[in-house]
């Protein structure tokens, strides 16, 4: 299986039809503020498009903006539910 | 009303039913074969109108290879009558019912289920309580929790709350509550009734695992690689006796993509699938 942080991006970009615009797999890549397309109700498919690929379920409460701010931090966030 | 030209025939038509009119296109079979039939069920609510262009290909592809093909508006959605609000779970069931009685009336051969999403879900539920017996289902990118799909679609209220930190946190739960006192929510421009919602948070994939029904699983993602839980679930029905070829395709997720996309890959994948079942 692909590294978490690859699954991760290759989530981002499908949910928000990027077509490869997020670039090389980079933790550093910043996410809300950066992407355009990343907006609130985004913010939402992309939740979705996570819980339905790695089959986990977010709480409301563990939503927050910091989680989205790199793609590093989401993938962190990711690996934390992978784990739980 | 009928296309023209050389693009394949179908026809459009109403059957009655309870509460009024049903919309159905049926594409018929052709050429000289004729290998079955084939009954689409779409996904639930904007999910349907993303997925339209998809539906539409396949059951042109599906129409070449000698299947015939009928695509109905449940109730309350699309073309067909009644509000989504007053949509119930067991009507729905009863379209089914409706459409597949007269698909076998006007299509020979075995006769398949082809659901996307929901869809794929109401397909199961449907092909376990139905008396007529299906060659075998088709499933598009089903969901895996009723559960899980229902809080998505909740949270499509909470979009703008959720980030700002305004949201006490408990969002999903709260608007859960309102439906539990049985009342109808507004979500994304569709009415949600607290009986349809709690029909949806009971189903769950694993769970509806059919005995001695053979299933084609497809999974569209950027990887063209199953995901992990799909994988897991797939695991789940073969652990319980229960055979499924899951296929991945390479592309977009069509069904919930902003812009209206395809993925014929898909398509090849599918109609491949169902010409090998009869072989």
């Amino acid at each position: 299986m692909n590294a978490v942080i690859e699954q991760v991006r290759t989530v981002v970009d499908s949910a928000l039809q990027l077509r490869g615009r997020l670039g090389a797999c980079d933790a550093a890549t910043p996410l809300l503020g950066a992407i355009p397309e990343l907006d609130s109700m985004a913010v939402v498919s992309l939740i979705t498009a996570l819980e339905e690929h790695f089959g986990f379920t977010v709480a409301d409460d563990e939503i927050e903006a910091a989680t989205f701010a790199t793609l590093g931090s989401l993938t962190r966030f990711v690996r934390q539910k992978l784990d739980a | 009303m009928s296309s023209t030209g050389s693009q394949a025939p179908f026809q459009a038509l109403f059957l009655p039913a309870t509460g009024g009119e049903r919309f159905c296109v049926f594409h018929p079979a052709r050429g000289e074969a004729r290998r079955g039939s084939v009954l689409y069920l779409h996904p639930f609510a904007e999910e349907m109108n993303k997925s339209r262009r998809m539906a539409a290909s396949q059951a042109r592809s599906f129409a070449a290879r000698g299947y015939s093909v009928l695509q109905i508006d449940l109730y309350g959605c699309g073309d067909s009558s009644g509000d989504f609000g007053d949509a119930r779970w067991d009507l729905w069931n009863d379209d089914i019912a409706l459409a597949a009685h007269w698909l076998a009336r006007h299509a020979e051969g075995p006769m398949h289920l082809w659901g996307l999403r929901l869809g794929a879900l109401l397909a199961l539920d449907h092909a376990r309580q139905a008396g007529r017996s299906f060659a075998g289902v088709l499933l598009w990118q089903p969901l895996t929790s009723g559960a899980q799909f229902m809080t998505q679609f909740l949270r499509m209220r909470l979009a703008g709350e959720m980030l700002s930190g305004a949201a006490p946190g408990n969002g999903t739960d709260r608007l859960r509550a309102e439906l539990a006192a049985g009342r109808t929510l507004e979500v994304a421009g569709y009415e949600l009734a607290p009986k349809l919602a709690s029909a949806i948070e009971r189903l769950d994939l694993v769970r509806l695992a059919p005995k001695e029904l053979p299933a084609h699983w497809f999974e569209v993602n950027l990887e063209g690689k199953p995901s992990p839980a799909l994988g897991r679930a797939a695991q789940a029905w073969r652990a319980a006796g229960t055979e499924v070829d899951l296929h991945a395709v390479h592309g977009e997720p069509f069904w919930s993509s902003v812009e209206i996309s395809e993925c014929p890959g898909l398509i090849a994948a599918t109609s491949d699938a169902l010409a090998l079942t009869h072989a």
